[in-house]
């Protein structure tokens, strides 16, 4: 599979003009524009006046038979707005997919969550100690345990020794196969990212955890038809965002938990957790437990 | 004491959205930002506003960390909503797209005050009239 090549174009002025050149570029980049500050470190005190100084303004171009085309044309348009205010030469770049997708990997350390666990970037060493290492290489998929939230997710799972886990919307995999290093007997791991799928797929056989962990594309409705050896079990969780909980909670999430078991819902900012709780409520769900880590809320429920 | 900033990154991209595609992942990675972590807190808070160009401001600090903030939308935006129309002009100097009346600059004005480097509303219109020229509107009373 060949990969994909980006263009980039980006031009330096000042503030007012960025605005203005930035409208022009997103009639041709529509999936947006980028503008960075030029001016080195500056303190952060408050946070409105940082942005200051000559401004970046850049977007991309696929690298595909529109191109020329494309190009021309964004070209024409700045030129036109060039005879307002005069601009600076445009600056074009070659820009790889793979060149950003791996960049932010050198800043990725190991992240120690809990009281038990390590999460542990697959292209690092597991560092010594007592904790449990999670290897975890996230590629494209949601869930690198940086997040607060899967954090919070991880910390509400530290006791799952011997249960059956079902997980929606896996992303990366993590939480199941940190239950499953903590001592989860089996796990169903289900989103409907093909991408999350196949990280999901490959996190397990990282970690050792492939033949306890059930991985496939779907929701509740693959899970209660019978599409997978899971359906039901003691703990679920569903850590997407709050308009998702929602849905799946109407949808019948709840019916996926075992009498006395618990449901862990996160991904939900903190003006959206009341939200979260009366949609559980209504499903006839019970909030146990809430827990906020920054602006972001897990909330273990279980069956009234 | 303030932690001291690496970058600011200003991204104007769709409400709820967010994807490690461009601009974001060539924007962002280099910085050493987690791309899906910033997707996943745009979208969350973004996500009752689909269909709108929503900007995030990202500070990005020294020690890794990043912080970021909504802003109003691009004036441009709310200029074409305003004028009724697609897109800009294509040579704004000849080519004359629409109008907005100097009482919808300061509507628009005053929703973008907080954002702007302007000392009073009328500084705030004087900006946001430069952007309406740049992009072939004509400002009408």
């Amino acid at each position: 599979m060949s990969e994909t090549t980006w263009l980039e174009v980006s031009l330096t002025t000042g503030g007012e003009l960025a605005e203005a050149v930035a409208e022009v570029m997103s009639r041709f980049a529509p999936n947006g524009v980028a503008i960075e500050s030029t001016q080195d470190a500056v303190d952060a005190e408050g946070d409105s006046k940082h942005f200051v100084g000559p401004l970046r303004t850049s977007c991309y171009l696929p690298v595909d038979d529109r191109l020329e085309d494309t190009r021309g044309r964004l070209e024409e348009a700045l030129w036109y707005l060039g005879r307002i205010h005069p601009l600076p030469s445009l600056q074009f770049r070659s820009v790889k997919d793979a060149d950003w997708a791996e960049a932010w990997k050198e800043h990725y350390h190991p992240i120690p969550v809990g009281r038990r666990l390590i999460i542990v970037p697959a292209w690092l060493k597991v560092p010594g100690g007592e904790r449990i290492p999670i290897r975890m290489d996230p590629g494209m998929a949601f869930g690198t345990g940086t997040h607060p939230s899967t954090q919070l997710c991880l910390e509400m799972i530290e006791d799952v020794g011997g249960l059956n886990i079902i997980d929606i919307g896996c992303g990366s995999g993590i939480l199941s196969v940190a239950a499953l290093k903590l001592g989860a007997k089996k796990a169903l791991c289900v989103d409907i990212d093909p991408i999350a799928v196949r990280s999901a797929c490959e996190n397990a056989v990282l970690n050792g955890v492939a033949e306890r962990m059930e991985v496939g594309m779907g929701s509740i409705t693959e899970i209660q038809s019978g599409n997978f050896t899971i359906k039901q079990a003691r703990l679920v969780f569903a850590n997407i965002l709050a308009p998702v909980l929602i849905r799946l909670l109407s949808e019948g999430v709840g019916e996926l938990v075992t009498n006395g078991g618990r449901l862990i819902l996160a991904g939900i900012i903190s003006d959206q957790v009341d939200e979260v709780e009366h949609a559980a409520c209504r499903s006839g769900l019970r909030v146990e437990t809430r827990r906020q880590l920054g602006d972001w809320v897990a909330l273990c429920a279980v069956p009234c | 004491m303030a932690k001291k900033i690496k970058a600011v990154v200003r991204l104007q991209i769709s409400a709820g959205k967010a994807n490690p595609a461009p601009p974001i992942g060539p924007a962002l990675a280099g910085h050493g930002i987690n791309l899906m972590a910033f997707c996943k807190e745009y979208n969350a808070r973004t996500s009752s506003r689909m269909g709108d160009i929503i900007p995030a401001e990202i500070t990005i600090y020294h020690d890794g960390s990043f912080s970021f903030i909504l802003k109003t939308p691009p004036a441009s935006v709310l200029l074409k909503k305003a004028a009724g129309i697609e897109k800009g002009s294509s040579n704004p100097p000849r080519e004359k797209v629409g109008t907005v009346t100097r009482s919808q600059v300061r509507e628009i004005a005053e929703l973008k005050m907080k954002d702007l480097n302007a000392i009073d509303i009328e500084g705030a219109m004087r900006q946001i009239e430069g952007t309406a020229r740049n992009m072939g509107l004509d400002v009408v009373e």
